[in-house]
């Protein structure tokens, strides 16, 4: 029973950890425009809008976070092997993991931006100097988040995995739920606001970003205070939620039967599904249809 | 005509040749012979588990609704991000739990990969709905079907001006949860394949018990279980070519290909996971 109960707390504490993590994945991702959303920021200058948003888009989250936190889990482990304590061998290894991040930044933003050259969008060296370091920082907090999470899971719940491995995975998994909840706010809420509300954004304006904010210019630390307010935190509950129920189900259910564990998630999965479809219908009833009822043009 | 301006989507099914056959059988062939040279019966098994495997994750990945950049903006449904990357979330956190389960059995481990690959995408697609529906006030719409197969919803007229649609209607989000599963169930089955051989070949290489060997045998099959992931998502990405609303999107029926292609890249990178420590010895 003591088992299952520090089980528990180790569980909420991982989840805790995961939600931290994907809030200031998204808001990292975000302020760096690294998401999806980045295909906006590029297409801009070469639609006639000249902007001062940075874009370090040149790989796609998962992989990106998934080398990060690799990387800083491998470097935390190897400390750990040097009899390092665990928390400061994780600030180590995360700390390091943020330089490599930082290199990635500037040499993506610089590259990027240059190859708009020829569509007259200059690189802004304060750009570069303002906002790669507040990336740096937010990822330091994904990061460090992760790995401990990670080490939580091994040290404390006994996974198999070595650290490195288990910052791979969960490092790639941080990316895919950071850029799936998080993208679609900052892509159309933030980067498209003139657009109208509740709509999707027309094609015909694509590469029409908001490029003014309420005194001057719009830059990407604006981006990330809007995003903090839903996005971030939105895909700290989906990398929070994920993490915990993964871990749940198996630390309380499989003391039960071996087959506890799979019940319980084809369960929770049924619950999800149930969720999903009450907020699909709310939409539908409360938002209304755009059009009258016609038949499908394809 | 789609409302992007390209030719009308007729999903783009081609057929594997004839010639792309036939080398994926020759190479497919070879690298069973291979196995069998070198491991023996355990060996072919293994490969097979593979091969096996590595169709299930290419297969998966089709299932799974990727909307890309124009997700991003509500231009299109799906989840606004890549295939091969979201694939890939879903089926290491599905290994993740294949793994933590495996000293239970067989079945056990490979139901828990599922699982657990199936819950990743159930909480991301649902959180994606809730963004779209309480974050942009959007309701999902397909581009793709003018009615939800599953729960008959129309489409058209929740279709705002200009897009092709938006959001996860909810024949993606079960696509999405299937493709997860499947992704899982592939990642964990070609893992524990991978596990049963360095767990047998270690302990006679290094003359040590099977507790000595147990890290390095998990970290090698887990190593080569997530390269194998990212490797059969990735040729299942260039099949679907950019985004895909799920099985019901006409790209879905170009899976035959993706298939066969995932079949021969498995078989011919697992014999290098199969015999790396035969090859190791000989070094």
């Amino acid at each position: 029973m003591e088992e299952i109960v520090f089980g528990i707390g180790i569980t909420a504490l991982a989840g805790a950890l995961a939600t931290v993590a994907g809030a200031a994945e998204d808001t990292e991702s975000d302020i760096g425009s690294q998401g999806d959303p980045n295909s906006q920021v590029q297409l801009a200058p070469q639609m006639g809008y000249i902007h001062r948003i940075f874009n370090k888009a040149v790989a796609g989250e998962p992989p990106a976070y998934g080398l990060w936190v690799a990387l800083g889990a491998g470097l935390a482990w190897a400390f750990m092997a040097m009899q390092i304590n665990p928390i400061l061998a994780i600030v180590l290894g995360s700390a390091l993991a943020v330089f490599v991040q930082g290199v990635y930044a500037t040499t993506a933003y610089l590259g990027r931006t240059a190859s708009l050259a020829k569509f007259g969008q200059p690189v802004y060296i304060d750009i570069l100097k303002s906002m790669t370091t507040v990336t740096m920082a937010h990822a330091f907090v994904a990061i460090f988040t992760t790995v401990a999470m990670c080490h939580l899971m091994i040290g404390a719940l006994g996974h198999p995995f070595p650290l490195p491995l288990l910052g791979l995975v969960w490092g790639i998994a941080l990316g895919a739920a950071g850029s799936a909840t998080g993208n679609p706010f900052y892509g159309k809420e933030r980067q498209y606001q003139e657009q109208k509300f509740g709509a999707g954004v027309p094609i015909s304006a694509s590469g029409n970003i908001v490029r003014y904010a309420e005194a001057g210019q719009r830059n990407s630390l604006d981006n990330g205070f809007f995003s903090a307010k839903l996005g971030g935190p939105a895909s700290g509950i989906c990398f929070g939620l994920i993490v915990f129920f993964e871990l749940w189900r198996t630390v309380v259910f499989e003391e039960l039967s071996i087959w506890g564990p799979i019940i319980v998630g084809i369960v929770v999965i049924l619950v999800f599904a149930i969720i999903d479809r009450y907020i699909e219908v709310w939409a539908r009833k409360n938002f209304g249809p755009y059009t009258a009822p016609e038949e499908a043009s394809t | 005509m789609s409302a992007l301006g390209g030719p009308a989507q007729t999903g783009g099914v081609q057929p594997p040749t004839t010639m792309g056959l036939a080398l994926s059988i020759v190479l497919i062939i070879v690298a069973l012979a291979l196995a069998f040279f070198l491991v023996q019966t355990a060996g072919l098994i293994a490969l097979v588990g593979i091969i096996v495997g590595g169709v299930l994750i290419a297969f998966g990945v089709h299932f799974v609704p990727v909307g890309g950049a124009p997700a991003a903006m509500g231009q299109a449904p799906g989840i606004a991000t890549g295939v091969a990357m979201l694939a890939a979330g879903a089926g290491l956190a599905g290994l993740f739990g294949g793994a933590w389960a495996a000293p239970f059995g067989f079945a056990v481990a490979l139901a828990g990969g599922a699982v657990g690959g199936g819950l990743l995408m159930a909480i991301t697609c649902t959180m994606v709905n809730v963004i779209y529906v309480f974050g942009m006030g959007i309701p999902a719409a397909s581009g793709k079907v003018a009615k939800d197969p599953i729960t008959g919803d129309t489409f058209p007229e929740y279709k705002s001006q200009g897009t092709e649609g938006h959001g996860l209607p909810f024949i993606s989000w079960v696509g999405g949860v299937i493709g997860g599963a499947l992704g899982g169930l592939g990642g964990t089955l070609i893992y524990l394949e991978l596990l049963d051989i360095y767990q047998t070949q270690l302990p006679v290489i290094l003359n040590a018990t099977v507790e000595q060997i147990a890290s390095v045998a998990i970290s090698l099959a887990g190593i080569f279980a997530v390269g194998m992931f990212l490797m059969n998502a990735v040729l299942a990405a260039y099949n679907i070519t950019g985004t895909i609303e799920g099985p019901h999107d006409p790209k879905f029926k170009r899976f035959p290909r993706a298939v066969i292609a995932a079949a021969t890249a498995s078989a011919v990178a697992g014999i290098f996971a199969i015999a790396l420590l035969e090859l190791v010895g000989v070094f």
